[in-house]
């Protein structure tokens, strides 16, 4: 099947397999391997990626379903070589360890960031619940999103 | 030197790879991609033991599309054999399948679903055994034994004197002893006793294991693994193809969390092996579920007793540790033996009786932890610490204080003394979570310390380039795995040649490239890597000062490095000045080289730790009575690091460390039924998540840079797991009264636990 | 891994139930995919044929009444008082998210909209439907309990026509549903409460999905909340439990025991509703946890939702801090 998606801003047209699932099509296809295959199951959430500015797991999400909708990546959140204000804060508040999660908590945050103005840390919490991190004990990712939060009002 | 004051080294920086972190750009074995790759995929035995009485793989490699299908008995042109303690553990079952999950036979295919489809076609018949899936089966009289006959000894060094007891599933014995416990507890005024089991649990580094091995046209072989070792990988292939070192290569890129569980060899032998067999570079790549089946932590029972004189001094320990160490050694024989051998934790007692068993059972192979084995047994006796105060009518706190090794103390005659200051820990854990104030209403308390060893004798070494323009590169094979090991000796490096960061770049661990490290684990890099880059760094500072010395007409000793110059009274030489004078060009470079190798001591397990990594937890806990479900209100974790050589990493390490911690104190077991885990999935196997962390979770260190380590330092990262269970278990029991001796601390364990307390009226 | 099937868009509610009907067994409907795409990936399922209903018309939507047509009031006036009788209908192919952000259901049926906020995770909420959520009958499920309790139906279409079934007969077990092979799940269809009802819902448990759920409805003699004080005898009750069971199930005999109550002095009807509750449900050892202790918490948190109900029935803010606990 043919399918027309932008991906980090850029269109393509790919031919993919009905039952190519978009996190494939994403590393395989268009080189992109920010996003990460771990659990599987839509528990980890290392695969996050944004379709139409909505969380998906990429592991579980059919790439067709990709068709005539934006899609973003870890890759596409800075602006040339200007981070993100999340990715200055996740760099700054030493919220990344190993990076395994980082992607996928990035783009969480970000779909995060868009709901809600001024972030509580009982927002941020509920938003992560599905963002699974091994090696910080999250209180520093918490506290990276609400310093991008405040940053950007 | 000068006591200058320190520039990068002590500042908390981000960390070097945080940019390609979050930009997505870091690489991980899984996003690396080598020409003519083949996929491969396990099949994986259904039953916890069973004779594999034929495997056919003839249909699934005449599929097209398949490189290599392989059986355990295929593999007769390779030592099928491998392991770091015991070479015990078959790259693929022969003959008896020992646990479920364990490879039985193994495919390389043009893409994984083709591999996946080939695996169908692979025909096995099983004959099941009976199974022994605990301890207690393990260990009960007639029980099915896991191995027959004696497995011939692996590589480690340490573990030259494994002690095996032939006719039964413990595959070896630790015993130490000093002075007469059993007297010593018969004439103690207050002796407590009890058995605490800690459950198995899994890594979950999110990273499952994964490999890529590609043998060249010469016949070398080279693997990008994600191991924390990658020269342990090494001597386990090199046996394996009868290859020597210098033709294997072993590439680590970034690793998504370790933990321990990429410790030794995992899955490389078995990447290698199809490679070979498929005349192609492969790659294999785990799940989560096929995570749970390659290793674990080895569950333990521990009975323990204590003994104290009325006036609180700690007189005598005896403890009986078996260990679940699964259906291979792995490193559990180590495990045990160094988990066991500081079962005491920091307190000074002169009699003790350790004996210690690691058990094979037919379960998921237990391996390294986080911890150690230290967790297991710190969970035994730092509860009963908080019962022998109850009974003494003492304040726990106190009656720690009391017994603690002083600074400068030999931990046992003939090892490292003690080279922190744990009541200064204790102090600042117990000042920050206020212990001498009440707490709030329904909040209890508690605390708990560790003390635990590092890997000895343990070798690192490494190399410090400087550039002709100033740079440097470091060549060493710490594997940064999140800790941020990368960072901490590009810290070392740029402090001793005074260089911004951002000159330095360390080098992924590369076997080809990179030099002999021992492994990325014992909380050892900062140590004893981070030493070996400072040594290789003075190294070439020492270079660049003769060098200035000849040029200028100085003495050495009247020069110093700063900012990328060699300083004189009068003058300055950038270090592009200096190579070209030495050079008499623009090329060539400096070379400087780090050793550290302490050797092997009269210390009980035949090396001295270069360290002791100590730290105290203290918990603030509620809980909801009805549902038994914990909440840990307030942590705070105090560690006794000598100095942080960047204390942004260092804090996020210790916050990890607890969180992680909290997940086997409240959350997670790996459950089996009918020999069968139930729970090998993330959908069921429930780790931490950011709403079970603390809200208020402070984690400090002492720094009186006492460490042999760089610049005082000493390792840290596992100290704040360990305290956790016992911190939390203790203020459960000054909240409720109820003293819990199994892991996890359930909702529904704590609830049973409560009735049994106060029966429902 | 997936393996290859092809996937078919039906347009029509008909297309799709022919297709389901032609290829049988060896189809499967597909929606959000997050329990299908889970189930295949783990070879629990292997359909060849995947019929994807989001494109039919009126799967996707919310209404009142009918969701094949927007006859129900739009967003902006759906604030009003409920007129008794009128359904709320969500389609097969609405997703957790829409629900929890429509202001049709924040208006009808406000306690759906926040147990929508609180299903698995964003991501799942982001993908999942509705639909697929009721059609998998996983026990763990999260709306079937609530449903129960707002008299929910469901809408089955077929080559043989429509049927409307109390989603308490359409869940018969375990992934087990009354959905014959060539039916199409299109729509649930809600009562909402009657405007004086007092409402919550509570989830608890340590795994990823929960151990149990509890939806406690109160009705009162009159008003209820802030400032509306005058409501206090419960005239009607709703209780169900899920998660604990093979199936969510309605606590009838609990729900007797709270009628004429007062919501001021709960404390003994929510106990003995709460124990008849706990003794009405049929508990498994897994590893969720032992069967008494299911039963226990049964009893626990179908007291706390009702205490919770009555709080908010009174206008009063409920204790609703609880650890590994979810209240909505």
């Amino acid at each position: 099947m043919t399918i027309h998606t932008v991906v980090n801003g850029r269109p393509h047209d790919l031919d993919v397999a009905p039952h190519a699932l978009l996190l494939d099509v994403l590393r395989d296809t268009l080189d992109l391997k920010g996003a990460k295959r771990s659990c599987d199951t839509q528990v980890c959430g290392a695969c996050t990626v944004l379709v139409d500015g909505l969380a998906v797991s990429a592991c579980t999400y059919l790439a067709v379903e990709a068709d005539g909708r934006s899609v973003l990546t870890v890759e596409g959140l800075a602006e040339g070589e200007s981070l993100h204000p999340l990715q200055r804060a996740f760099v700054e508040a030493g919220a990344v360890q190993c990076g395994f999660c980082t992607a996928g908590m990035l783009l969480t945050a970000k779909a995060m960031l868009s709901e809600h103005d001024r972030p509580t840390r009982a927002d941020v919490l509920h938003y992560l619940r599905g963002s699974l991190c091994r090696c910080t004990g999250y209180r520093k990712i918490v506290d990276a999103v609400l310093a991008a939060a405040e940053t950007r009002s | 030197m000068s006591a200058r004051p320190l520039r990068v080294v002590g500042h908390p920086v981000p960390r070097v790879d945080a940019i390609e972190k979050v930009t997505g750009r870091a690489r991980y074995v899984t996003d690396l991609t080598v020409p003519g790759m083949a996929h491969a995929k396990v099949l994986r035995s259904p039953y916890a033991h069973a004779r594999v009485t034929r495997v056919d793989v003839t249909r699934a490699r005449a599929r097209p599309g398949v490189f290599a299908a392989l059986a355990g008995a295929d593999l007769t042109w390779c030592d099928p054999y491998y392991g770091p303690a015991y070479r015990d553990r078959p790259v693929l079952a022969i003959e008896v399948a020992r646990y479920e999950g364990e490879p039985v036979a193994a495919v390389a295919a043009v893409d994984e679903a083709t591999a996946e489809e080939a695996l169908e076609l692979v025909d096995v018949d099983y004959e099941p055994l009976a199974a022994a899936m605990t301890l207690e089966e393990a260990l009960a009289p007639g029980a099915p034994l896991v191995h027959a006959g004696q497995p011939p000894a692996g590589h480690f060094a340490d573990l030259a004197t494994l002690r095996p007891r032939p006719g039964t599933n413990v595959c070896h014995q630790f015993q130490f002893a000093r002075g007469d416990a059993a007297a010593a507890l018969a004439g103690a005024d207050v002796v407590v006793e009890d058995v605490y089991r800690f459950p198995p649990v899994q890594h979950v580094a999110l990273e499952p294991h994964a490999v890529v091995a590609a043998w060249d046209e010469t016949g070398a072989l080279t693997l990008w693994a994600s191991t924390q070792n990658p020269y342990s990988v090494r001597v386990e292939l090199a046996k394996m193809f009868d290859v020597p070192l210098a033709r294997i290569r072993v590439v680590v890129p970034h690793l998504g969390g370790g933990f321990g569980s990429k410790t030794y060899a995992k899955l490389e032998p078995l990447a290698a092996t199809l490679a070979r067999a498929a005349g192609r570079p492969v790659r294999l790549a785990a799940s989560i579920p096929e995570a749970f089946q390659t290793v674990r932590r080895c569950a333990s029972r521990v009975a323990a007793r204590a003994g104290f004189r009325r006036d609180g001094t700690l007189v005598a320990v005896e403890c009986e540790a078996d260990y679940d160490v699964g259906a291979y050694a792995d490193i559990g024989p180590r495990v045990v033996q160094k988990g066991t051998y500081t079962a005491t934790g920091p307190y000074r007692v002169p009699h003790v009786k350790l004996d210690a068993r690691a058990v094979y059972t037919n379960t998921t192979p237990g391996g390294a932890f986080r911890g150690f084995g230290v967790p297991q047994l710190a969970w035994a006796l730092e509860s009963l610490f908080d019962t022998a105060a109850d009974r003494l009518g003492r304040d726990p706190v106190d009656l720690r204080r009391q017994n603690f090794l002083a600074h400068g103390e030999e931990f046992a005659p003939g090892d490292t003394p003690i080279d922190g200051k744990l009541e200064e820990s204790l102090g600042r854990a117990a000042e920050a979570i206020g212990w001498m104030q009440a707490p709030a209403a329904g909040r209890g308390r508690g605390v708990a310390a560790m003390l635990k060893a590092s890997v000895a004798p343990s070798v690192s070494e490494a190399i410090v380039r400087l550039h002709a323009d100033g740079s440097v590169t470091v060549l060493a094979s710490a594997v940064e795995m999140g800790q941020g090991t990368r960072t901490v000796l590009a810290q070392i490096a740029a402090e001793v040649l005074s260089v911004p960061l951002a000159r330095v770049t360390v080098v992924q661990p590369d076997t080809a490239v990179t030099p002999y490290d021992q492994t990325t684990s014992s909380s050892r890099s900062t140590a004893m890597t981070g030493r070996a880059v400072q040594v290789a760094a003075e190294d070439v500072r020492d270079q660049l000062l003769a060098i200035a010395a000849r040029h200028l007409g100085v003495a050495a000793r009247e020069l110093a490095l700063a900012e990328g110059a060699v300083v004189a009274p009068a003058r300055r030489l950038t270090y592009a000045e200096a190579l070209a004078l030495n050079f008499g060009m623009t090329g060539g470079e400096l070379i400087g080289r780090g050793v550290i190798a302490p050797g092997r001591t009269a210390a009980p397990l035949g090396g001295s730790t270069p360290f002791w990594e100590m730290a105290v937890g203290a918990a603030e806990v509620s809980v909801d009575e009805e549902t038994g479900a914990i909440r840990v209100e307030r942590y705070v974790s105090v560690a006794d690091v000598g100095r942080a050589i960047n204390p942004l990493l260092l804090e996020g390490q210790d916050e990890g460390g607890v969180v992680q911690g909290l997940g086997h104190t409240l959350l997670e077991e790996m459950l089996y039924a009918d020999g069968h885990l139930l729970n090998g999935t993330l959908l069921t196997y429930r780790v931490p998540r950011a709403d079970d962390a603390p809200e208020d979770l402070e984690c400090r260190f002492v720094e009186n840079a006492d460490g042999s380590g760089p610049f005082g330092a000493k390792g840290a990262g596992e100290g704040s797991l360990i305290p956790v269970s016992p911190a939390v278990a203790n203020a459960l029991a000054r909240l409720t009264g109820v003293r819990l001796r199994d892991l996890p601390l359930s909702p529904e364990r704590v609830w049973r636990a409560l009735r049994a307390r106060s029966p429902r009226a | 891994m997936l393996r290859p099937f092809t996937l078919h868009r039906p347009e029509t509610a008909d297309e799709a139930c022919a297709l389901l009907a032609r290829l049988g067994e060896d189809s499967a409907a597909y929606a959000g995919g997050t329990e299908l795409l889970l189930m295949m990936k783990l070879g629990l399922l292997r359909p060849r044929h995947l019929v994807d209903v989001k494109r039919i018309r009126g799967f996707g939507e919310i209404g009142l009444e009918s969701h094949l047509g927007p006859r129900g009031p739009s967003p902006a006036t759906a604030g009003g008082a409920n007129s008794e009788g009128t359904r709320l209908t969500i389609g097969a192919a609405v997703t957790h998210r829409a629900v929890e952000r429509s202001a049709l259901v924040g208006a009808r049926c406000p306690l759906v909209g926040s147990v929508a906020r609180h299903v698995a995770n964003v991501r799942v909420r982001n993908v999942g439907t509705v639909g697929g959520n009721l059609a998998f009958a996983d026990p763990h499920s999260d709306l079937a309990t609530l449903f129960l309790t707002l008299a929910a139906s469901v809408e089955l279409v077929s080559p043989r026509g429509r049927r409307e079934l109390p989603l308490a007969d359409f869940v018969r077990g375990p992934w087990e549903t009354a959905r014959a092979s060539d039916e199409l799940l299109a729509a649930v269809r809600l009562t909402p409460w009657a405007g004086d009802t007092a409402a919550a819902y509570v989830k608890f448990g340590v795994h990823e999905r929960p151990t149990l759920a509890v939806a406690a409805a109160l009705r009162l003699d009159g008003p209820v909340g802030a400032g509306r004080r005058g409501g206090d005898r419960i005239v009607d009750a709703r209780v169900a439990v899920g998660c604990v069971g093979p199936k969510p199930e309605r606590a009838a005999a609990a729900e007797a025991c709270l009628r004429g109550a007062s919501v001021a002095d709960l404390e003994d009807a929510a106990r003995a509703a709460s124990d008849i509750a706990a003794a009405g449900v049929d508990p498994a050892d897994d590893l969720y946890g032992s069967a008494d202790y299911k039963r226990e918490m049964v009893a626990v948190f179908v007291r706390r939702a009702l205490g919770i109900a009555a709080a908010r029935a009174r206008g009063v803010a409920p204790a609703t801090r609880f650890p590994h606990a979810v209240v909505a």
